[in-house]
């Protein structure tokens, strides 16, 4: 059971709240609430916090009772009188006395609440008959984001998430299999919402994330990097190192390579679980000296009167 | 705690006749039978007349029941927002695709 607040703050309004006012305050939060609205973790304690909270004070019987006596008035048995709580309380916790009365001043309650179990009554909280059916409502299904680096999503492995809740802060460790991609389910079967009494539990989808990452683009399986060539490797082709997330790769830079020639080196991207892995994509990018030396500004100049090759020309 | 990886079941293997589907999902047949009439549930009906429901028919039950319990909303609105919550899921799913689509790159060239 959570630990009890106000009713009045749960759902925003002022204690002098009018019926209709209360009402509308519930709706809204109700409906943003809503486990099958959202699929936040949080959202669930929240909107059961909301129902139990109108639950009371939308009656006025039970709000009276609960403005008298506070988030106790469930034990107080219901002939009690308020001051003579309030007393009680003041003079040290002592329980309070049943009135002796003539008859017509004991206030006679229906159900009598102090012997509800409320677990019964909100611990589901869809599992109340009359809710459209017989049975208990199984829970709604939950999703919350996980942030994965490129590295990550190749190798694999254990991971903690923290999910937050307002009362319910829950640890999962998890583990990731090699090879999820960007907004990839990972489904943990049986830890969405709570269902009612009984019920079965809801799954909790955790959706993948992949950071940015300063080096790799992700498109699906397949990664992009870039390449950074000098001018005289990608005219007359070498062989370079590039960064994979399984290690180094060597690839061969084929002579003409102009920048934005993408080379692939093949199932080296994320790993498939299911099939055939994404490819690692080599960008070229030829990058020239930003200041050069005067033996290479004089090859570079010898260069120039002896191409006449044209970027620019048109076909 | 560990939580092993649930493998997604193949909600389509085992059908269940309106018997269990009642009994499995917690309700009275004839309110299957208007869920259904309202299109809240899509069962298989075979060549003698008999309703079949998949697996995954159980979740949309649940979620009815849910959010009649919780939001009051009537039956025949259900249907509306069921469609609208499904739309907004598939959108939120195609949004969170493309807006992970790699960027910068080519912009220098």
């Amino acid at each position: 059971m959570a630990p009890s607040r106000d009713f009045y703050d749960t759902l925003g309004v002022a204690r002098d709240v009018s019926a209709d006012d209360l009402q509308r305050a519930y709706r809204k939060l109700a409906r943003t609430y809503h486990p099958d609205i959202n699929k936040d973790p949080g959202a669930e304690e929240r909107f059961k916090d909301i129902s139990e909270a109108y639950d009371v004070l939308s009656d006025p019987e039970q709000r009276r009772r609960y403005d008298s006596f506070g988030p106790d008035f469930r034990q107080v048995p219901p002939d009690v009188d308020p001051q003579t709580w309030a007393r009680a309380r003041a003079g040290g916790g002592r329980r309070p006395r049943r009135r002796d009365g003539p008859a017509e001043d004991v206030r006679t309650q229906s159900g009598g609440f102090s012997d509800i179990d409320l677990e019964t009554m909100f611990g589901g909280m869809f599992g109340g008959r009359g809710a459209g059916g017989f049975g208990p409502i199984p829970g709604a299904d939950q999703e919350a984001e996980i942030e994965l680096t490129v590295e990550e999503a190749y190798t694999g492995g254990r991971r903690t998430i923290t999910l937050a809740g307002p009362d319910d802060r829950r640890t999962l460790d998890v583990t990731i299999p090699p090879g999820v991609t960007d907004g990839q389910r990972i489904r943990l079967s049986g830890q969405g919402g709570r269902g009612g009494d009984r019920a079965a539990a809801g799954d909790l989808f955790l959706v993948v994330r992949l950071a940015p990452h300063p080096r790799y683009r992700v498109n699906g399986r397949d990664l992009t990097v870039t390449l950074p060539l000098a001018p005289w490797e990608a005219a007359l082709s070498a062989s370079v190192a590039v960064d994979t997330p399984g290690g180094e790769a060597k690839v061969q830079v084929p002579a003409g390579t102009s920048s934005g020639r993408r080379l692939r080196l093949k199932g080296r991207g994320l790993p498939n679980p299911r099939g055939r892995p994404g490819d690692l994509y080599a960008e070229a990018r030829i990058m020239v000296p930003a200041r050069l030396s005067d033996e290479e500004r004089r090859l570079f100049e010898q260069l120039a009167a002896v191409s006449t090759f044209n970027p620019r020309s048109r076909p | 705690m560990t939580y092993p990886l649930a493998r997604t079941p193949k909600l389509a293997i085992g059908r269940l006749s309106l018997t269990r589907f009642c009994q499995a999902g917690g309700v009275h047949p004839e309110m299957v039978g208007r869920l259904v009439a309202l299109g809240l549930l899509d069962p298989e009906r075979d060549a003698a007349g008999n309703l079949w429901f998949g697996r995954d028919q159980l979740l949309a039950l649940a979620r009815v029941r849910r959010l009649r319990a919780g939001l009051g909303v009537n039956y025949a609105a259900l249907g509306l927002v069921i469609d609208l919550l499904d739309r907004v899921a598939t959108l939120e799913r195609e949004l969170r695709v493309t807006t992970s689509r790699p960027t910068g790159g080519r912009s220098w060239t």
